[in-house]
């Protein structure tokens, strides 16, 4: 029977040294060949952008026309991706647009576009681009070239540029009376930048539409934001067309340049297009240029990860966390010998605190737990059978996480917004727990399983809640592997925990 | 500082070296090998263990009845008609949760062991609760026991309060390898648990005489409710302890188990309930580590009788 338990033992250990050996090859090889990081901040000039287009055909053939971003030299593209099944799919060099067409068809239809774009920061207004063609003048009416010219003569007196000038003038809060008669009535972002440009040609400064995208992880259906260029000393120097502040804003990636469409669909109705943005992890240069060399590691790169739709990778980002906070429960229980509430309680209230945000996670948590406690004793006080009562507990659960989150959001108190986010049945099971632990074995020992609880909630949340080490877990996704076999090898640890040295110190004779 | 809170932990190897059974050891080492799961039933289970006893000639409180389901928690009276005493407890509770003890019973109001009178509303809400699964492990529908109350022996009489002393012997491949007699405290409310404060001696396992007693992990040497000297407890009929105790692993199967037996006044020692995970706590009591004494043991004849058995441990041990 030992024997048959050692091998266990043995077993465990070659497999948790062949996972080492896995994860550790796995890694080099994603750092060597897919150019991943470990260090979270050196991936965050790399992004994906995917366009999800849909519209409702009208029973004539499909013609779309899609802007992509083009070459350049502050942003690379990496990798460019569509779904669109039943399209013909050509793309023109010269307009970097794409050409979808297709012949009559039925159901709405769902075109997701995905490129992955290297934002090349350093090089930000640096770079020299050859001089663009003297810019078209606009043919104004007489009067209105006379009230041009009027606002750019008193667009002198603003600080800035040629250019901030101008945005700066049109833009003065109150407007200028020529400047309110000047633009329309509605003036939208667009509508701003062909005026600035418009003024811009008359003084003969070349200047284009930008657009693109503030990159916020995980933000869904975004409008692109609307900026302008103009081509200055040999570059091409960014505005911010409100504040005539120069210079790209930080996590500020150009789609497209120039003010043609976005989309451009014949035989639909209803176009609708939509943005998601996700800061990747697959990173650096050294991707593009390596998966282009070695065309035979495509095929690997397609099984894995990071090869999916962004909001399957973000809910797996989420996931590849878990292992991890599972090691932390069972090193908790099994070597350090703490008693919870449950045994992966504390992981659900720790990835709780992740969302809430730990402060006003905590505060919730106690709010919720000491009130459906005093509810709890008085519901013992009705002696209800054990079911209607437990589910009465949750029912009480999820008030008070209503209560908590109106009363929150009417006195903008965002602490108790929060409330959502914690498990109910957990928080109901806790409150139950305590209550008869409570009146089983006193306030104290209740009080004790929460705060051991919470204490270890604490601490994996420590763990998770670190950029660093969810960025590792999700990049080198094998180290889940390597910690599976830790944990089944902890499953055959024999020795003392830790706090039975100290239960167990009177026992040893000094 | 550090210092004197590092010198509140023992180093692992001088753990190992007294011989301490921990907890991942015992789970591993003692239970997986020893204690096969389908046999748990058998033991977490009362009303089943009980029966088990009876056919191998083990005294056990007497069954006056059983409530199964919600709609016979009605009967309770009739069942308990002609009786002045019992005990109502859950078939597969754990640690003395839900055991209530009714020490007087007249014209449907019940005397509890601390003295509170109580309803027959109270009664039939406390067996609704056993029913449906409060005191169980892991919240399974349960069935509610009525038996007898155990008279406890004068012996104890001086040692507890209020609740029911007993003596729990561990017993390792049928050899008694340790015990221990656990005495209520107020502190635990009259229930014999040390980890709610209860008292635990350790005793000799030839003889049944005291060795030292702690609470909560501190020695004491007296009982601290009615300051009785623990040191002076020998309990009787220890022969007869042991055997019950040894006669468990004949019952069960099981090869690493708890017994808890009560002295009863008039019929003897008597098994309460078996145990197939039974706690480390009686080490702290004996101030022995067990995982010497169930070293020992594995080097101990097998094919013995329950009695050869304790015959060969008490003359070993004595040694």
């Amino acid at each position: 029977m030992l024997k048959k338990f050692a091998s266990v033992r043995f077993t465990l250990s070659i497999l948790l040294f062949l996972s080492i050996l896995f994860a550790g090859y796995s890694i080099y090889y994603k750092v060597r060949y897919w150019g991943f990081n470990f260090v979270p901040k050196q991936n965050a000039d790399v992004w994906t952008v995917e366009a999800h287009i849909s519209f409702e055909p009208n029973g004539d053939p499909i013609k779309v026309s899609l802007t992509t971003p083009a070459k350049s030299d502050e942003f690379k593209i990496l990798e460019e991706n569509i779904i669109a099944s039943g399209y013909t799919v050509k793309k023109d060099e010269n307009t970097s647009r794409l050409l979808l067409t297709a012949p009559k068809l039925k159901k709405t239809q769902d075109i997701y576009y995905r490129v992955m774009l290297f934002d090349n920061i350093d090089s930000r207004g640096k770079t020299k681009a050859p001089k663009p063609n003297a810019p078209k003048k606009p043919i104004f009416e007489e009067q209105r070239m006379a009230v041009s010219k009027q606002i750019i003569d008193m667009a002198k007196k603003e600080n800035g540029d040629d250019v901030a000038q101008i945005i700066r003038f049109l833009n003065k809060v109150p407007l200028e009376p020529i400047v309110q008669s000047y633009l329309p009535m509605q003036k939208t972002p667009r509508d701003m930048v062909e005026t600035i440009s418009d003024l811009l040609a008359i003084k003969g400064i070349p200047s284009r539409m930008v657009r693109g995208f503030k990159l916020e992880e995980n933000k869904k259906s975004l409008a692109p934001d609307l900026m302008i260029e103009a081509y200055m000393d040999n570059v091409w120097k960014t505005y911010n067309i409100e504040t005539g502040d120069k210079g790209l804003p930080e996590n500020f990636v150009v789609f497209q340049r120039g003010g043609d469409a976005l989309i451009d669909v014949e035989g639909g109705n209803n176009s609708t297009i939509r943005f998601s943005v996700l800061k990747s992890i697959a990173s650096s240069m050294s991707l593009a240029n390596k998966r282009a060399k070695l065309a035979d590691n495509k095929s690997w790169y397609d099984y894995s990860i990071y090869n999916l739709p962004l909001a399957e990778q973000n809910t797996l980002k989420w996931l590849s966390i878990f292992p991890l906070a599972i090691l932390i429960i069972v090193l908790m229980r099994n070597v350090v010998g703490l008693q919870t509430m449950g045994t992966f309680t504390p992981m659900l209230l720790a990835m709780a605190l992740v969302k809430t945000g730990f402060w006003s996670g905590l505060l919730c948590f106690a709010l919720i737990v000491g009130v459906g406690l005093a509810i709890r004793f008085w519901l013992s006080r009705l002696n209800l059978l054990m079911v209607p009562r437990i589910s009465s507990v949750v029912i009480i659960v999820i008030i008070m996480m209503q209560f908590l989150t109106v009363i929150g959001y009417q006195f903008k108190y965002d602490v108790a917004l929060s409330a959502v986010f914690f498990p109910i049945i957990i928080m109901a099971w806790i409150i139950e727990r305590a209550s008869i632990t409570w009146e089983e074995d006193g306030a104290v020992n209740a009080g004790k399983e929460i705060v051991n609880s919470l204490f270890v909630a604490v601490i994996t949340y420590f763990i998770i809640s670190s950029e660093y080490i969810r960025h590792i877990m999700f990049a080198f996704e094998e180290l889940n592997l390597v910690i599976l076999f830790i944990v089944m090898l902890l499953g055959t640890y024999t020795g003392y925990r830790l706090l039975e040295l100290k239960r167990f110190k009177p026992l040893v004779k000094e | 500082m550090f210092k004197k809170f590092f010198s509140s932990f023992a180093s692992p190897k001088k753990l190992r070296e007294a011989g301490i059974l921990c907890m991942n050891s015992r789970n591993y080492d003692v239970i997986f090998k020893n204690n096969q799961r389908r046999l748990y039933p058998l033991v977490d289970n009362k009303v089943l263990t009980k029966k088990l006893a009876n056919e191998i000639g083990i005294n056990t409180p007497g069954l006056i009845g059983k409530i199964d389901h919600q709609h016979e928690v009605k009967n309770i009276l009739d069942i308990i008609s002609g009786y002045k005493e019992f005990v109502i407890k859950p078939a597969q509770g754990s640690g003395g949760k839900g055991v209530l003890v009714i020490t007087d019973y007249e014209n449907e109001v019940f005397t509890t062991a601390s003295g509170r009178h109580i309803s027959y509303a109270e009664v039939y809400q406390h067996i609704s609760n056993i029913l449906s699964g409060l005191y169980s492990l892991g919240g399974k529908y349960d069935s509610a026991v009525i038996e007898e109350l155990v008279h406890f022996s004068d012996i104890f009489k001086d040692y507890s309060y209020q609740g029911v002393p007993d003596v729990r012997i561990i017993v390792y491949k049928g050899f008694p390898a340790m015990a221990m007699t656990r005495l209520p405290t107020k502190e635990s409310g009259g229930r014999a648990n040390l980890h709610q404060g209860a008292v635990g001696v350790g005793l000799d396992i030839t003889t049944g005489k005291a060795l030292r007693g702690v609470v909560r992990n501190m020695p004491v040497a007296i009982q601290p409710d009615t300051g009785a000297d623990l040191m002076q407890i020998q309990v009787p009929y220890w022969r007869e302890h042991l055997i019950i105790g040894s006669k468990a692993y004949e019952m069960t199967g099981l090869g690493y188990l708890g017994a808890d037996i009560v002295l009863d006044a008039f019929r003897g020692p008597m098994m309460l309930e078996l145990n197939a995970r039974p706690g480390l706590a009686i080490q702290i009591a004996n101030g022995i580590g067990l995982a010497n004494r169930l070293k020992e043991i594995d080097t101990y004849p097998s094919g013995l009788t329950p009695e050869e058995r304790v015959d060969y441990v008490m003359k070993k041990a004595a040694k």
